[in-house]
């Protein structure tokens, strides 16, 4: 009864109560992004890793994958020391280069170009077409787009420009076997995947990759298998996933850091509305307060009602932020996904169950024990006073 | 950019070719003036080679490279070369002008001598290079906005409440005559007021934490660059929009109230 009196004076108190709301959820969607984005990266990062099923990656010692020009020598002799690895399941070399499309005898923008092993590759999903064989090339969307490309057309590429001639040198024609999305790809990037022997020949880099990605057989522990892929190798970083992801997570220290700045002051001024709100509302209610003392109701019931009261409002608050922080959620996405060099596939803020219940449950508990101090402030009034004021 | 062993070798300088070191990198090996450092190039099939530190160098705060916060070293041209087996090439030129030269014309001359070079200006590749901090920038932006949204409703509340409370003096007020447009600009002027104060609160409250954010990441990176910074074009953004804040709330509060006709203002 005490506590449906509280909460009417909520419904009683329309407007008051509805900024109130207001104010919570914005400061609850603001958490609840913060809580996203403090993983969201490298957990949507991790998942990427994970595409096509190739979970581990081997670097050049100290370098993550595509970090530095550094290659891994010996190329087939390292793969074949890696496939020898009890737990290994597969091993997909990728050799990264930079190649110039070459049409009408001008150069265009430079095109990224992947060596691979068409068998047992991690970089694309076919849209169309078939995988590269000898002196053909994948084409990633974008590319197509961009050179009206269509499986079964040619395109001229070339390794390296002579400066002084002022042409491509060694041009290759290569027919469009098939166009793919580029999982790794940035939004509207233009590259080619073809034959890793071929680019090795006309990047002058034989027997040279840039990274192994390696597939575990299906129960085999990531961590143990990339310790054991380290023993078997010299001079080589491996990563497990989680690894890969701890990597990602030191690079993006800034924005987990922000997150947990900005979240804390989400939180704090969430406290703050909802303390203020509160505490206004049972000094306005000392007459009612006051009354039910001296009646006869018990402490713990009217304090009861009062932080009923504060969580009530966050509750509500936080529920109507939920929709709200995934709507300004994906907004805040599309602004940091314009980051020069960030996959298309990643998302900045991901949606983790547990840290977002976490984070709406703490705003909820302290909006509610947020009501405390002015109830016992309440309570511990003189109850004459109390009673002549409201008489007043 | 390529990637480089470094291992500490021994403690004499030798007649081997000079690099220099970076601070944290020194500080990382105990390297000092003097020693001789093995340097190997990653993947390049190449020996490990012998180097002798000429001297200790503090990289320039560049925040495009504070991310990735590699240790670096600075070799002689031609040595570099020879370790990567890459004779007679370079990623890039800096290039000085003589006083008056065009800059357009003579990046135009070299592109058209070199073939599929690409030359900026000093001002085009600042622009370049810092793209990533234009994203930051808008990202930051945004949040601005949720903040300042959030901060305008707590103000509103908070004058809402006020004026609700004093509903029975404003209701005698409008009673011996005083003007609606009166009590309404007494209510603006007092959210202004808190708004202000509140501003100004903040604005302390925003410096203290930039110095902490600071301190916090320059012990982080061992950096000196400036992460937050507060400029008087900042403080002076932050008081007018919470004047404005202040304004809107407290006239909105306000309109809420004196439409009401003051016989009805003492009900509950």
């Amino acid at each position: 009864m005490i506590v449906l009196t509280s909460l009417r004076a909520l419904v009683r108190r329309r407007s008051r109560t509805l900024l109130a709301l207001g104010g919570i959820a914005v400061s609850a969607a603001l958490l609840l992004n913060m809580t996203m984005l403090a993983s969201g990266l490298t957990s949507s990062f991790g998942e990427l890793t994970r595409a096509q099923g190739y979970a581990l990656r081997v670097t050049p010692l100290g370098t993550l994958p595509f970090d530095s020009e550094a290659g891994i020598g010996d190329a087939a002799a390292t793969e074949a020391a890696i496939e020898a690895v009890r737990g290994v399941a597969a091993v997909a070399p990728v050799l990264g280069a930079q190649l110039y499309a070459v049409a009408g005898g001008s150069v265009g923008e430079p095109v990224f170009a992947s060596g691979i092993d068409p068998d047992e590759q991690m970089l694309y999903l076919l849209v169309s077409g078939s995988d590269p064989r000898p002196d053909e090339v994948v084409a990633s969307e974008p590319m197509a787009e961009a050179f009206d490309l269509e499986v079964g057309d040619s395109i001229l590429l070339a390794a390296e420009l002579d400066v002084a001639l002022g042409a491509p040198r060694d041009v290759v024609s290569f027919r469009i076997s098939g166009i793919a999305d580029f999982i790794y790809n940035y939004a509207g990037e233009r590259s080619v995947a073809l034959e890793l022997s071929r680019l090795q020949v006309m990047t002058n880099r034989p027997d040279e990759v840039s990274l192994f990605a390696v597939a575990a057989t299906p129960g085999i522990d990531e961590d143990s298998l990339a310790t054991r892929i380290t023993a078997a190798t010299t001079d080589l970083s491996v990563y497990s996933t989680r690894e890969l992801m701890a990597a990602m997570d030191q690079r993006l220290a800034y924005f987990r850091q922000l997150s947990t700045i900005l979240g804390t002051i989400a939180l704090a001024v969430a406290t703050l509305l909802v303390g203020t709100i509160v505490t206004l509302g049972v000094r306005e209610r000392f007459g009612e307060i006051a009354t039910l003392r001296a009646i006869g109701v018990r402490a713990s019931r009217v304090r009861l009602a009062i932080v009923v009261e504060g969580f009530a409002l966050t509750a509500a608050g936080s529920a109507i932020g939920l929709p709200l922080g995934l709507w300004i959620s994906g907004r805040l996405d599309r602004i940091l996904l314009s980051f020069p060099g960030i996959p298309e596939r990643v998302s900045f803020f991901v949606m983790e169950p547990l840290p977002a219940a976490l984070a709406l449950f703490t705003m909820t508990a302290i909006g509610a024990l947020v009501g405390i101090l002015p109830a016992s402030r309440a309570l511990r009034a003189p109850l004459g006073a109390m009673l002549r004021e409201e008489a007043d | 950019m390529v990637t480089l062993l470094v291992g500490l070798m021994s403690l004499q300088l030798g007649p081997d070719p000079g690099i220099l070191v970076e601070r944290r990198l020194a500080e990382a090996l105990n390297l000092s003036v003097g020693d001789a450092v093995e340097v190997e190039a990653l993947g390049e099939g190449g020996s490990a080679r012998q180097f002798g530190v000429e001297g200790i160098f503090e990289r320039p705060p560049d925040p495009n490279r504070i991310s990735r916060n590699e240790y670096e070293v600075r070799f002689h041209l031609p040595d570099l070369e020879a370790m990567l087996g890459e004779g007679d090439r370079v990623d890039r030129f800096a290039v000085t002008l003589d006083p008056g030269a065009d800059a357009d014309s003579v990046a135009r001359w070299v592109e058209s001598l070199a073939f599929g070079t690409q030359v900026y200006g000093a001002a085009s590749l600042a622009e370049r290079s810092s793209s990533t901090f234009t994203v930051i920038s808008r990202f930051h932006d945004a949040i601005g906005i949720v903040t300042l949204l959030a901060s305008g409703i707590f103000l509103l509340c908070l004058m809402v409440i006020r004026v609700d409370e004093r509903r029975s003096d404003i209701r005698t007020m409008r009673l011996v005559g005083i003007s609606r447009s009166t009590i309404v600009r007494a209510v603006v002027l007092e959210a202004v007021a808190i708004a202000a104060v509140g501003s100004v609160l903040g604005i302390f409250l925003g410096a203290l934490l930039s110095w902490g954010v600071n301190a916090y990441y320059a012990a982080y990176y061992d950096t000196t660059l400036r992460f937050a910074i507060v400029t008087p074009e900042l403080i002076t953004l932050a008081l007018l929009l919470g004047v404005t804040l202040g304004i809107g709330a407290g006239a909105l509060a306000a309109l809420r109230l004196v439409r009401v006709p003051p016989q009805r203002l003492g009900e509950r």
